[in-house]
């Protein structure tokens, strides 16, 4: 067993607040830092001032492959393999490094949430440490998407390059609700 | 070449405030090796003017003309350019410069 410090502790603490800013779950908590599950609910609270959500985190691989969740666990696995090859990071300090540098290159729409969540960005980390996720590279423009494990590659083709008929629509939808909304009111831009 | 000069200058004070301020997200965002950046966060304002009065460009651009056509297209929405650009960056390496007895082989 480690031997407790109150620095140790301190370092901890500011860890664990560190990921609860950035909108980590108590199973990522309780897993990246050594505090005891009483603490991190109280830090939790204190931060946020609501009780974490209970339930299980979201399992399935499938999430990480459909067009527009592709796209965004792409750009924070590129980015947290960067920083692993060449910053010499690692753990959880290359996570959470990883995904400020994701919010700041796919910002979220203004009162919504980010398409990736840091729990989710660090499940897709164990689903690829674990190989049951992996990266293909598009043949057209050479970049790195992430595809199920042990798929066979002929004419990979990123949703970037090609994206499907009905990608992006719901931005669209959004964009004429706004325009209405904008016209009824009567506002002067 | 007197503004390439600048340039330079400009890139150099720029590149060793940012990897003095947190060195991981500077060699994400410049691209660079950790032996560079190391080097850049040791030089002296003196060594920087040094380095940074050449005639010739001490930076050389991250992208070649395949990801130019896809980043410059208009039609694309902008933060989709956004996400393939940092999907192509973080995919390159950082690789330095050849010396130039390398060139041959």
């Amino acid at each position: 067993m480690t031997v407790r410090t109150v620095s140790g502790d301190a370092q901890q603490i500011l860890l664990a607040s560190e990921l609860i800013r950035l909108g980590a779950r108590l199973q990522l908590l309780e897993s990246e830092t050594t505090l005891s599950r009483e603490r991190l609910l109280k830090l939790y609270k204190e931060l946020r001032g609501v009780s974490p959500p209970k339930g299980m985190l979201p399992f399935s691989t499938d999430w990480f492959i459909s067009w527009q969740p592709n796209i965004h666990a792409s750009v924070f696995l590129g980015i947290y393999r960067y920083l692993l090859n060449h910053a010499r990071l690692s753990g959880i300090d290359a996570v959470t490094k990883a995904y400020q540098l994701y919010l700041e290159q796919m910002p979220p729409e203004p009162s919504e949430q980010p398409v990736l969540s840091l729990t989710r960005a660090w499940t897709l980390i164990r689903f690829f440490d674990n190989r049951m996720l992996s990266m293909q590279r598009c043949d057209i423009c050479h970049g790195q998407f992430i595809s199920h494990a042990f798929q066979p590659r002929c004419g990979t083709r990123c949703g970037l390059c090609h994206p499907p008929a009905r990608a992006g629509k719901r931005k669209r939808l959004d964009k004429t609700i706004e325009v209405d909304y904008s016209v009824s009111s009567g506002s002067n831009w | 070449m007197s503004s390439i000069r600048d340039t330079n200058l400009a890139y150099l004070i720029l590149a060793q405030q940012m990897v003095r301020q947190d060195r991981a997200t500077a060699i994400y965002r410049l691209g660079i090796s950790v032996e560079l950046a190391d080097l850049i966060d040791t030089l002296s304002p003196a060594q920087i003017v040094r380095l940074a009065s050449s005639n010739l460009m001490l930076v050389r651009l991250r992208f070649d003309e395949t990801i130019a056509g896809l980043l410059s297209n208009l039609s694309k929405d902008r933060s989709l350019i956004q996400a393939h650009a940092s999907i192509l960056f973080a995919a390159q390496s950082c690789e330095p410069m050849a010396p130039l007895n390398d060139m041959s082989s």
